[in-house]
């Protein structure tokens, strides 16, 4: 459900809803947020529909519920801080907060940035401050998240091995050679999953795949000095 | 070790006996060729037209061959072996030296053919690789996130197949340490042991 909270909120962002008559801020400060992430913002700048206190709780329950990858909780509405709240309203506070956050986050904006969309959704400087807190808090963590959405080749995590004495077959007596038996365990598009690539070697062929993955490293190495 | 010929494998090779020597050369030559690249049917029916035989004798003996062959490569028999083993089918003397030079000549060839046609695992072959940078996605810019690609290249039973894997630096060098000591590992003081006992 985290997950699909994230790609909601991504397109909610990404819906580039170009109204001219909005205003050029828009297109200046390069973050592509909706109408609707807007509107959302506004409400949630304005102290009649948000009081206080349920704007500090509800940036920390956005916030901790991306980067900790957890559904929404459904009953959000239910707890006493949001009683005066309108339900649609929190719904879409809820959702600009998030968006908010990911677009930045996600385009690399600095503080400055972040304040001037919200100064122009007629926030107090003190919910700036408060925002751009949770924000530089929150920053690297969701820039994490966010780079393992995507696809991705089968990644390597680990490697188990084993060695055999391959004795005899069915067909040939005396084979009598060592052979390895090498696993790769990969994880597939930041899912726990792993599955594993299992390959056999005899000495040869693992000295020779060694040496390629020694000749990778010292490759590495000679980036890394540049 | 011996070879125990059976009595009807006997009796297929009884056919050798009755023939010159450069047939029996032949014969043996054909019967390896088979081994390696597959029976043709049309050398029995010419064969048997060229001897005066019926084509079915000529088969069993070419496939006799074939299996006296197989089953001594199989058992690795030394050349005592191999000649006692022939001696016991009735072979004689300059009959046995032939089959014993075709069998000692092509040993290495039929026994690689066996090993190819047992059950294997996939075997490695070639590891391409390839380092990347990744800088941005469609779900975040200004990245920079090293990224090593690689290409496996198994082979299992004659298919060669190519694997598509990723890594980063810290488990390509993981990798790289784990699978030196793998090997490490064989020239320790227990693998000489095992393998000098085999």
């Amino acid at each position: 459900m985290g997950f699909y909270l994230l790609t909601y909120l991504l397109t909610l962002a990404n819906d580039t809803d170009v109204d001219y008559g909005r205003g050029p801020w828009i297109r200046k400060l390069r973050m592509d947020l909706s109408e609707d992430v807007m509107e959302g913002l506004q409400l949630a700048g304005d102290s009649v529909h948000i009081p206080d206190q349920s704007f500090l709780l509800l940036l920390r329950i956005v916030s901790e519920s991306i980067v900790d990858r957890r559904p929404a909780d459904p009953h959000l509405s239910a707890k006493k801080e949001f009683g005066s709240v309108d339900r649609g309203t929190l719904k879409q506070v809820y959702a600009a907060l998030g968006a908010l956050l990911l677009e930045a986050a996600k385009l690399d904006k600095d503080v400055a940035a972040v304040s001037q969309v919200l100064e122009d959704c007629k926030f107090s400087q003190e919910r700036i401050k408060q925002l751009i807190a949770v924000y530089q808090q929150h920053k690297q963590p969701l820039r994490s998240v966010l780079s393992k959405i995507g696809s991705n080749l089968p990644h390597v995590v680990d490697v188990d091995w084993r060695l055999d004495y391959y004795i005899k077959n069915n067909n040939l007596e005396k084979v009598s050679r060592p052979v390895f038996l090498i696993d790769l365990k990969t994880r597939v598009n930041a899912s726990e999953e792993t599955e594993t690539v299992q390959i056999a070697c005899t000495q040869d062929q693992l000295q020779d795949l060694v040496g390629k993955l020694r000749d990778a490293c010292k490759g590495l190495e000679r980036v890394a000095q540049l | 070790m011996l070879l125990i010929l059976g009595d009807e494998h006997k009796q297929h090779l009884e056919y050798l006996c009755s023939v010159s020597l450069d047939v029996v050369q032949e014969f043996c030559r054909l019967s390896v060729e088979f081994l390696m690249k597959g029976t043709n049917a049309k050398i029995y029916n010419s064969a048997a037209q060229k001897l005066g035989v019926e084509a079915i004798i000529i088969q069993k003996a070419i496939e006799g061959l074939m299996h006296l062959f197989l089953e001594s490569s199989k058992l690795l028999l030394n050349e005592i072996d191999f000649r006692d083993s022939v001696k016991a089918a009735g072979f004689s003397d300059e009959l046995q030296s032939e089959l014993l030079r075709c069998y000692l000549e092509n040993q290495a060839d039929i026994r690689r053919i066996q090993l190819d046609i047992s059950m294997g695992l996939s075997h490695y072959r070639d590891l391409e690789w390839r380092l990347d940078v990744k800088l941005a996605s469609r779900s975040l810019r200004h990245q920079v996130e090293p990224v090593v690609t690689m290409k496996l290249h198994v082979k299992d039973s004659g298919k060669e197949e190519t694997r598509l894997l990723q890594t980063d630096p810290v488990n390509l060098v993981h990798m790289t340490r784990t699978l030196e000591e793998a090997l490490q590992e064989l020239n320790s003081a227990h693998c000489r042991r095992i393998c000098r006992n085999f």
